[in-house]
């Protein structure tokens, strides 16, 4: 116990030393993640863990970016995406899109996926006026606080939007409907409830019974027989993929044929091949969802330029991906976008630029939506994507009908 | 007394190391020092419980999240500085880490760790039921909120002038080499003792004198304690609380990162605080295609507790002896 005093003062040296060390950084002129030659951006998605599903958008977004690359950049910059893996968790999300815009000087955060992965980094982005571009999450409220968050924006419709365009359908084409409705319990199944009921819009169609799961649950079979006595004759589906096909399955196994609507995070083709239980299960047949981007398992885009060169794109890009799966499609019509909003930064791109072209946009040829769907924004309005079709599930897959329906939130 | 020198000398050059670290490191690299600490927090604090008492526990990231909440919610409802919601998480932390303890006297061996597994299940379950008191799923967001010291202004400490990231490597790193001591200091002695007693042999533990319920649920609200401690610091590192940041595989990485550091040490823990931190991050770096980082971190994982069974401890024990020529 003698060298205690020595063990103080070494403290002490070292605490000095290190304080020392904290002296500012030097500032290179121009916004982080710019070179004459480059463009840098960033973002996360679960590339493990329970959602790595979704990862397929960045693998889209990034082919696509390597795509327009091949073809000489934007304004003679090579576009780099860096995405990093969250596992889903915000913590790490927080922690990775630190190093993003700190260690690897992003010029901004991109497509990183998830609600709440979003919302966890959204004030530390906005303090720092870093942009946080195309938020891969229907929450409402990317959009909605615009005004509090101007460097937020998401991309596709909001889960209100999907839920208003559904009930205005029911309310169309299935006047009389008693509607039973499953939903996740958090932000997600209650703006898509919201909005289902906003789309109904008190006419003699209505919901009629509404039962929530968590998240964490391991299956909704009795929500379901709850939703059955009801009595009602048409399901709504605002469930993550996992819980709509069980909800599909339990209504099978109980006997109950309900005409059933979905929204899209729970309709993508390979979620309807399972729910089918290898064409045993005759509910999925007729369910009706929304649809924004082209589906590549339809046969009505067989033929289609853009989607032929999706596939391309992906085969060389992306080697091993696969073409099927819809989430490729979504990342590149977000990069087509991300391509077309750089474009318009001119020479010396700015964060700040890149803020204000977001506040205009109107891009009404992104190939990879279905056609007559525009991107557009106003100064206040974050919500690029609004219009939808409707598409209903054949034996062959989805077939999308009907003419296009506007949000005006 | 010349052991005790040594040490003090050792962890002398520990604490000059961990201050001039941040010196040759690029600034972001502090903030993941900085988690490197608040992981050790919380592997001492499991370490007492399942190195030194013997008692199992996959649900320490449970006592995390409850002192994770405590300081976000103290700090968003009801305008508490983020320094002092750190004891209030250990308090609260501890007394839940006490009472669980009671039940768990009754349980040993596999059924004790999966009643704690249990816990680390629940607990997300939990914190989205009471949603007005906690948030709910949406979480609660420290960042910019005025009780959090941190934030893009510099933090002053005695004259310096902090970042963002070197401040929370500071407050980190002082928590967690302050409670190093307060560990080492109680596990020398006498209650250190009947830690091990309990761990080694139950039965003689009980016939030298040791009251088995007495140990067992001190243990358990020590590490919970800590456990609290170190959740709180994550909560103000990433300025962010939601049911998914403290997931049940957070609860397995504790006990990996014990069994990486070394069961029944303290030297060790480091490593595998560290281990906990960076293998991710490193998994990653190998490969991004989709599922890739898990099975990359599951084989470097295996192979570490192959190449070392005991330990860093364990490994350090060994060099130590090879210096001493035996």
């Amino acid at each position: 116990m003698t060298r205690k005093p020595i063990v103080f003062v070494a403290l002490a040296v070292a605490l000095t030393l290190g304080a020392s060390a904290l002296a500012g950084s030097t500032r290179a002129t121009g916004d982080p993640g710019i070179t004459p030659t480059s463009i840098l951006l960033g973002g996360t998605v679960p590339l493990s863990g329970v959602a790595s599903a979704y990862s397929a958008v960045a693998v889209g977004a990034s082919a696509y970016f390597k795509y327009v690359n091949a073809k000489g950049g934007v304004g003679g910059r090579q576009i780099n995406y860096k995405y990093l893996d969250d596992t889903y968790n915000p913590a790490q999300t927080v922690q990775l899109t630190r190093q993003l815009v700190e260690q690897d000087k992003v010029f901004a955060i991109f497509n990183t996926l998830g609600t709440e992965t979003n919302l966890a980094i959204r004030p530390y982005l906005n303090q720092l006026k870093v942009p946080q571009l195309f938020a891969a999450s229907g929450d409402t409220s990317f959009g909605a606080d615009a005004a509090t968050y101007p460097q937020t924006i998401g991309f596709f419709p909001s889960y209100q939007a999907e839920g208003w365009a559904l009930g205005q359908y029911m309310r169309k084409s299935h006047p009389k409907a008693k509607i039973a409705v499953i939903a996740q319990n958090d932000s997600y199944g209650r703006d898509l409830l919201v909005g289902l009921n906003r789309g109904l819009g008190g006419g003699v169609a209505k919901v009629v019974a509404a039962q929530n799961y968590e998240v964490t649950a391991s299956d909704v079979g009795s929500q379901i027989a709850k939703l059955k006595s009801s009595g009602a004759d048409t399901l709504a589906i605002f469930a993550t993929p996992q819980f709509a096909i069980q909800s599909y399955v339990f209504a099978n196994k109980l006997g109950w044929k309900p005409f059933v609507i979905t929204n899209a995070v729970s309709s993508a083709s390979n979620i309807m091949l399972l729910a089918s239980e290898g064409g045993q299960n005759k509910t999925v047949l007729g369910s009706v969802s929304v649809v924004f981007l082209k589906d590549p398992t339809d046969p009505k885009w067989s033929k289609d330029p853009a989607i032929a060169l999706y596939r391309t794109i992906l085969a060389r890009y992306a080697k091993g991906a696969n073409a099927k799966d819809v989430y490729h499609v979504y990342g590149m019509a977000v990069a087509y976008a991300t391509v077309n909003l750089l474009k318009r930064l001119g020479k010396n791109p700015t964060r700040a630029g890149l803020i204000a072209a977001v506040d205009s946009m109107n891009i009404t040829d992104d190939p990879f939506l279905l056609p007559g769907i525009a991107i557009k924004t106003g100064p206040g309005d974050h919500f690029p994507l609004s219009q939808m079709y409707f598409q209903q599930y054949a034996k062959t897959g989805w077939k999308q009908f009907g003419s296009l329906v506007s949000y005006k939130g | 007394m010349r052991r005790t020198a040594t040490s003090a000398g050792l962890f002398a050059a520990l604490v000059v190391a961990i201050a001039v670290l941040p010196k040759f490191l690029t600034d972001f690299r502090a903030q993941q020092f900085a988690y490197v600490a608040v992981y050790l927090v919380a592997l001492i604090g499991l370490n007492v419980l399942t190195g030194y008492t013997g008692q199992m526990s996959l649900g320490h990231g449970a006592f995390m999240a409850v002192g994770g909440y405590t300081t976000a919610i103290l700090m968003t409802d009801h305008g508490i500085k983020d320094l002092w919601t750190i004891p209030a998480a250990a308090v609260v932390a501890g007394a839940a880490g006490f009472l669980f303890g009671l039940p768990a006297l009754r349980l040993t061996g596999l059924y004790l760790a999966l009643a704690t597994f249990a816990i680390a299940v629940a607990t997300p379950a939990v914190i989205k039921k009471f949603e007005g008191f906690t948030g709910g799923g949406s979480g609660k967001n420290l960042f910019g909120v005025k009780e959090l010291t941190g934030g893009i202004a510099p933090v002053h400490v005695l004259g310096w002038k902090l970042n963002f990231n070197n401040w929370l490597y500071y407050l980190c790193w002082t928590v967690a080499l302050v409670l190093y001591v307060v560990a080492w200091l109680l596990l020398r002695g006498r209650t250190g003792r009947a830690f091990r007693a309990v761990r080694d042999s139950e039965t003689a533990a009980l016939s030298s004198g040791v009251s088995l319920a007495r140990y067992k649920t001190l243990a358990f609200g020590v590490s919970a304690a800590y456990a609290g401690v170190a959740g709180s610091l994550f909560a103000i590192a990433t300025t962010y609380v939601n049911p998914d940041t403290f997931p049940v595989q957070l609860s397995i990485f504790l006990l990996v990162g014990v069994v990486v550091g070394g069961l029944g040490s303290l030297t060790g823990l480091i490593a595998g605080a560290i281990f906990i931190e960076f293998l991710p991050l490193w998994a990653q770096d190998i490969s991004k295609s989709p599922g890739a980082p898990g099975v990359v971190y599951g084989v470097i994982l295996i192979g570490v507790i192959f190449l070392l069974p005991t330990g860093a401890a364990g490994l350090l024990r060994r060099v130590a002896s090879l210096f001493r020529g035996r």
